[in-house]
């Protein structure tokens, strides 16, 4: 039980801090340990899926190469949230003048989730990583390398992070557990590494909200996950079967704004819905709208406008449900 | 019927010939022509051909006079000279059968350089056929009559030409809407649209209405803003009523060719009024459909810039979307703007908290703010609506702010803060060491103290008796609130 007012988010609270820490992903961990022993390093590039551990991997190399006030030695920028290429070489500029650790020869700047950024601005990355050089190391991080551009893969040593074991998962959950005092089932667990699909993140934080619920069952973490995921989107789904299409498009829009869902995550959550049992509509329709809610998503990821594509969505579903009510 | 929401356009059509503004030569033609007819001597040319500009009042005149001489308007629309039916029937009317006790009748055909295709001629025949036989006045209109296929109607026809309105006649008349609909206007504002209308009151009053409605006001700002330049030619709901009217492909494709707004923002307009104007479900899809196939090439656009695949967007926003149109009846509908935009105005407050607390979380879960938002919000937002103890904690240890509290607890608000000031209460006693968590790890940069922070160093131990006394104050709490005490300490 933490012995203080304030409590901090476990995900933070009991991220590690050095490699040493770092349970699994062992050949990884053993070749950064490399890194602090020599005081050198490439250019990094850690790709792999989320919640796979490479951000802290990061954190923990820095730590572990620069001491406890590692954070004045690196500068954290993150691809989604900066504006820009100018803005991110602004900010290396600025970080590349300012004083050097004493006993290693270059500072690390860590780039999350580059794979967001265009193939233009990572060619303008490219050019600042080799500028730079001499006096700094960046790590960048990425879900998917294949959208990191070729001259970038080349310059890094890339490590691969891959997704968490069940039994790692779940130890690491046991001994938060155990540390922060709170009951739990054996199946509870399971059902959080099931919905968190294998992201110690994901998975930290919805412990973290079931065990403020009570103790951990399954039943609790279904709770949270649904109190989490808004039911507004069974909903929509419904209004729209039920001919409704402009309130479901009205509550959709509601929903993304207040909630600020991307359409992708809409419409993830919306194929979770398709296949639970809450959802009364013959079986194989589900499959049907299965395949169109693919082509949406796919669609999205394309690059196509969010509203436009889900109400193209809505409006489908609503016909489908005008056929379905026919034809019953 | 509630006249609030007929379109301003029929709601102040004039109703007296005086009432038609700034076109006294054309009245000075037609007038003694009609009056003709009236008094049963039908002049040498049984037809009047009014053409002029849109909107300038060859329809209106036609309907004022026809008011204040008690004629009954039988209409048809240049779209419809096709259907032989239709013309036969109007024909029959016109020609056959005297009104024995009813009204006298005058026949309008509206934009009859409508029929100028080949396809036409034969509605073309039919017109002159109905010139020759009718004991009726015929008054046809058009924007443009000098179509050398229309030269058998100017040579039948009486030519009566209508002029562009001076500015100032159509600020006149939205001054006198505005004042009658109680509109708050700037005379400045008012001249701006007429400005951009160039002599077309109808889309002049369109616009009026839609401004006022949209905002409820009419600014100079707003005006300026909604419509913007005037080099490409439709205002939004010009460019949706062109679309939605269309018959043909390129009626629709000249609508979205000729929109005054940037290719996105068009796309979200369409997006918002295909189901104001559409009602059947098939046609709302098969719109929707083409309307997000259209936003695909847009994408692709975007991405690769190559624009010359523009025509594309084009082609399935315009005569993809007007043409999907199969069973929902033409209605006058009444478009809206793009709702998100309003929407991302009024919760833009909410929105800021929303981003800021996904700020202190990002920085200290070293994630993106979306992923933030996404991911970590809404289960803090759970411990807030169900843990309001538990949150208390949480909120000191990332220092959130009181609206912060309210966005994530909603309607446990009270209960969060309650349990906040509890906690407070206790550093401020003296006896108790200041013990907190350290508001920041490693790069605590937060914009909204609200509390002092010590270090991690300093906060080990409070008090355990005192804390368990607060436990029990909490728990019992709980139990007031649920009516029922199951619960007791809590495990965390």
């Amino acid at each position: 039980m933490s012995s203080s007012i304030a409590e901090l988010l476990w995900a933070e609270k009991y991220r590690p801090r050095s490699l040493d820490e770092i349970v699994n992903q062992e050949e990884i961990v053993r070749r950064l340990k490399k890194f602090v022993e020599e005081k050198n390093m490439p250019h990094l590039l850690f790709v792999g899926p989320p919640g796979t551990g490479k951000t802290t991997a990061a954190h923990a190399l820095a730590h572990d190469l620069y001491g406890e006030n590692y954070m004045q030695y690196m500068l954290e920028l993150n691809a989604s949230d900066e504006r820009g290429i100018d803005t991110i070489r602004t900010k290396v500029k600025e970080f590349a003048r300012s004083r050097t650790p004493p006993n290693i020869p270059f500072k690390i700047v860590l780039l999350d989730e580059a794979d967001n950024m265009t193939a233009d601005a990572q060619q303008a990355l490219r050019r600042l990583m080799e500028m730079y050089t001499a006096s700094t190391r960046f790590i960048l991080i990425a879900n998917f390398p294949s959208k990191i551009i070729e001259p970038i893969q080349s310059r890094c040593a890339i490590f691969r992070f891959t997704p968490l074991k069940k039994e790692d998962v779940i130890a690491r959950l046991k001994w938060i557990c155990e540390q922060e005092g709170c009951k739990y089932t054996e199946e509870g667990l399971e059902t959080i590494y099931e919905v968190s699909e294998g992201d110690m993140r994901r998975a930290i934080n919805i412990l973290q909200a079931a065990a403020a619920l009570g103790t951990v069952t399954p039943e609790i973490v279904y709770k949270v996950v649904g109190l989490a995921h808004p039911k507004e989107i069974r909903e929509i789904i419904r209004l729209a079967l039920d001919g409704e299409f402009l309130k479901a498009r009205e509550k959709l829009r509601t929903l993304m704004i207040n909630y600020g869902l991307s359409g992708v995550d809409v419409i993830k959550q919306i194929h979770r819905e398709i296949f639970g049992q809450e959802l009364k509509i013959p079986e194989e329709i589900r499959v049907l709208i299965a395949d169109y809610t693919g082509e949406i998503q796919f669609r999205l990821v394309e690059g196509a406008d969010d509203e436009i594509q889900l109400n193209a969505f809505l409006a489908w579903l609503t016909l489908l449900g005008q056929k379905l009510r026919g034809s019953s | 019927m509630a006249t609030k929401n007929l379109p301003w356009i029929i709601k102040y059509r004039p109703r007296r010939i005086d009432e038609v503004v700034d076109q006294e030569q054309a009245k000075e033609k037609f007038l003694p022509w009609l009056r003709q007819w009236l008094q049963g001597r039908p002049p040498e040319k049984k037809a009047a051909l009014l053409y002029g500009p849109a909107g300038v009042g060859k329809t209106s005149l036609v309907e004022a006079a026809a008011h204040e001489y008690g004629l009954e308007i039988i209409e048809m629309n240049a779209s419809d000279f096709r259907r032989r039916e239709d013309i036969e029937r109007i024909a029959k009317i016109a020609a056959t059968q005297y009104s024995l006790f009813g009204r006298k009748r005058i026949i309008l055909l509206d934009e009859v350089d409508g029929i100028s295709g080949t396809a036409d001629k034969g509605g073309l025949d039919a017109i002159l056929d109905l010139i020759n036989a009718t004991r009726y006045p015929i008054v046809m209109t058009a924007n443009d009559p000098w179509d050398q296929k229309l030269r058998p109607l100017r040579e039948a026809a009486l030519m009566i030409p209508f002029n562009r309105l001076s500015e100032r006649y159509v600020v006149q008349t939205l001054k006198r809407i505005c004042v009658a609909e109680k509109i708050e206007c700037e005379d400045a504002a008012l001249k701006l649209i007429a400005q951009r209308s160039e002599g077309d009151l109808r889309s002049a009053i369109n616009d009026l209405q839609a401004i006022a409605e949209g905002y409820g006001r009419v600014t100079v700002d707003i005006v300026k803003g909604v419509l913007a330049s005037r080099d490409r030619q439709y205002s939004p709901w010009e460019m949706l009523r062109h679309l939605f009217m269309a018959k043909y492909a390129w009626q629709a494709k000249r609508a979205v060719t000729h929109a005054d707004l940037d290719y996105i923002t068009m796309l979200q307009w369409i997006n918002e009024n295909i189901a104001v104007q559409y009602s059947d479900p098939e046609d709302i899809w098969r719109a929707h459909e083409s309307l997000a196939r259209a936003d695909i090439f847009m994408g692709r656009i975007m991405r690769s810039q190559s624009w010359d695949l523009l025509s594309y967007v084009f082609d399935l926003a315009g005569p993809g979307v007007a043409l999907a149109r199969k069973k929902s009846k033409f209605k006058w509908a009444k478009y809206q703007f793009p709702q998100k935009i309003l929407l991302l105005a009024r919760t833009k407050e909410t929105r800021e908290i929303r981003d800021a607390i996904a700020e202190v979380i990002a920085k200290r879960l070293h994630v993106s703010r979306t992923r933030a938002k996404s991911e970590v919000l809404p289960l803090l937002s759970v411990i807030f609506r169900e843990r309001p103890d538990y949150a208390a904690r949480l909120a000191i240890g990332y220092n959130l702010t009181d609206s912060m509290v309210k966005y994530l607890a909603g309607p446990m608000y009270n209960q969060v803060k309650e349990h906040i000031n509890m906690l407070l209460l206790r550093l401020e006693k003296p006896s108790t060491a200041a013990t907190i968590m350290p508001a920041s790890s490693a790069s605590g940069k937060h914009k909204q103290a609200t509390l002092p922070t010590s270090s991690r160093a300093s906060s080990s131990s409070t008090s355990t008796s005192r804390r368990r006394s607060s436990t029990g104050r909490r728990s019992s709490s709980r139990r007031r609130r649920k009516g029922g005490g199951t619960q007791t300490t809590l495990p965390l």
